[in-house]
């Protein structure tokens, strides 16, 4: 009986947080919003009702529980497979387009936006390209446009990862796009790279999209694992609305376009591609 | 004693319990039909190759899953490398990319507790052998659930670290050898 009323406690307190607030997290999966919620009231040592009081009364605590429950790691060239089959089988086709549009959506702290950036570098495709990126976390777009991020912990993983996404003993230095200083526990992405990315916070679950571009690539990765899948529905559905025909949809290693939106797409390998085929509406 | 009527095993294990499983795979009952899932602890450097691993051996067929996939009789599931494994309430995976618990990725006290608080006392949760002490608390948190709860004998464990862990924290159903965890199992009415 425990479980059941801390179940509609939490629902509840979304309900509170949606009502007084921009943000809308009654449709995140319930173990994981569930989880987090009990760790604010720890951290914070509050209550549910004292946790319901603060929220309606001071905004910027609700950005500090908006920041408490989203979920922000991510890698360099995390799945390095997945890069690797970027880098050999999709990126190529765009050598002879002028143009290329991208969307990092939930970006984070920003490591796969310049783990692509490296790549089309390396392809010699990074100028034509334009690039948005967007989170609902304002604390990790800051994290990603200073392209810093620590070296303890990270540098060898992210050393690994770099490697392993290029052919064997083929991969350029590393030197080549960070910067990696241990005194300083630092690794710093290319200046140059930064500010060819414009950064934009955006709530994918509510807000209007803040550029009016259609794209040719679309990332968004471990995103749609904090969602209920009625939620993951529409999120594809705006997803597959921003996407040119052809182009694609970059999802992390385990999530899956199911029931009727899978047949908008074709899969091949890591990428689905938005398919031309004709659609009947229902 | 337990009801024997289980909906799910779950399985928790790190350092040396790779061979652990592989053996239990390998000798469960081929048409052993509650949904197993398996919270291992990988090496770095072997992020992948563990599902073909233990598909060499097994005797029933082991996926990893992806995101919001029902689990189904018949099948290991194990948890992706670098993604924590969650059961939700409707008898989906949930995956989740939060932070490392117990230094851990996935985090066998998740899995083992997401698993408890969906089974209940319908939950069979297995501890083996491991080097750290993640997965103690989770295994607790079944027997919470009266759940039923099995820890590998720390004499037959490579590492002994994570059953002693768990042996400090409640007193489990059963401290086995991994033969007789394969005995167990292989006792249950199908």
């Amino acid at each position: 009986m425990q479980d059941k009323e801390r179940e509609s406690t939490y629902k509840e307190y979304l309900q509170v947080l949606k009502e007084c607030s921009p943000y809308d997290f009654s449709e995140y999966s319930d173990n994981s919003i569930d989880r987090r919620i009990q760790k604010v009231m720890q951290d914070y040592n509050l209550d549910m009702g004292g946790l319901i009081h603060k929220t309606k009364t001071n905004p910027q605590f609700v950005e500090q529980v908006v920041e408490a429950i989203t979920v922000n790691t991510t890698e360099l060239f995390r799945d390095p497979e997945v890069w690797n089959y970027l880098r050999v089988k999709l990126l190529p086709g765009f050598k002879n387009r002028p143009k290329i549009n991208i969307w990092h959506a939930g970006c984070s702290s920003g490591q796969e936006v310049y783990s692509l950036m490296v790549l089309l570098d390396h392809l010699n495709l990074l100028d034509r390209c334009e690039i948005f990126a967007t989170d609902i976390s304002k604390k990790a777009l800051e994290s990603a446009k200073t392209g810093q991020y620590r070296y303890s912990y990270n540098y060898g993983k992210y050393l690994e990862n770099f490697k392993a996404s290029f052919d064997e003993d083929k991969a350029p230095d590393f030197d080549k796009y960070f910067k990696a200083d241990e005194a300083n526990d630092t690794i710093s992405v290319n200046p140059d790279f930064l500010k060819k990315v414009k950064f934009v916070k955006h709530d994918l679950v509510k807000g209007e999209l803040p550029f009016y571009n259609r794209v040719d690539l679309l990332f968004c990765r471990n995103v749609l694992i904090y969602f209920n899948s009625n939620l993951q529905a529409k999120i594809v559905q705006r997803l597959h609305d921003r996407l040119f025909p052809g182009g694609s949809l970059i999802l992390g290693s385990h999530e899956t376009i199911s029931g009727f939106l899978n047949t908008k797409f074709t899969k091949k390998g890591p990428v689905y591609t938005r398919s031309d085929a004709f659609h009947f509406k229902y | 004693m337990h009801d024997a009527d289980f909906k799910i095993v779950v399985i928790g294990g790190s350092a040396g319990s790779f061979s652990v499983v592989s053996n239990i795979l390998a000798a469960i009952n081929p048409d052993f039909k509650i949904p197993i899932v398996l919270s291992l602890h990988r090496l770095k450097h072997l992020r992948s190759g563990l599902v073909e691993g233990l598909s060499l051996k097994s005797l029933i067929k082991v996926v990893e899953p992806n995101d919001k996939d029902k689990l189904m009789p018949n099948t290991v599931y194990l948890a992706p490398a670098n993604y924590h494994l969650f059961i939700e309430l409707d008898g989906t995976v949930a995956l989740s990319t939060e932070e490392a618990f117990n230094h851990s990725r996935p985090s066998i006290d998740y899995t083992l507790s997401s698993a408890a608080y969906v089974y209940r006392e319908k939950t069979l949760g297995i501890l083996l052998t491991g080097a750290n002490k993640d997965g103690a608390q989770g295994i607790k948190d079944i027997a919470d659930k009266n759940g039923y709860t099995i820890v590998q004998d720390p004499l037959t464990a490579d590492i002994d670290t994570m059953p002693k862990a768990a042996l400090r924290l409640f007193t489990p159903n059963e401290v086995i050898s991994p033969k007789q965890i394969v005995q167990f199992l292989n006792s249950l009415p199908i």
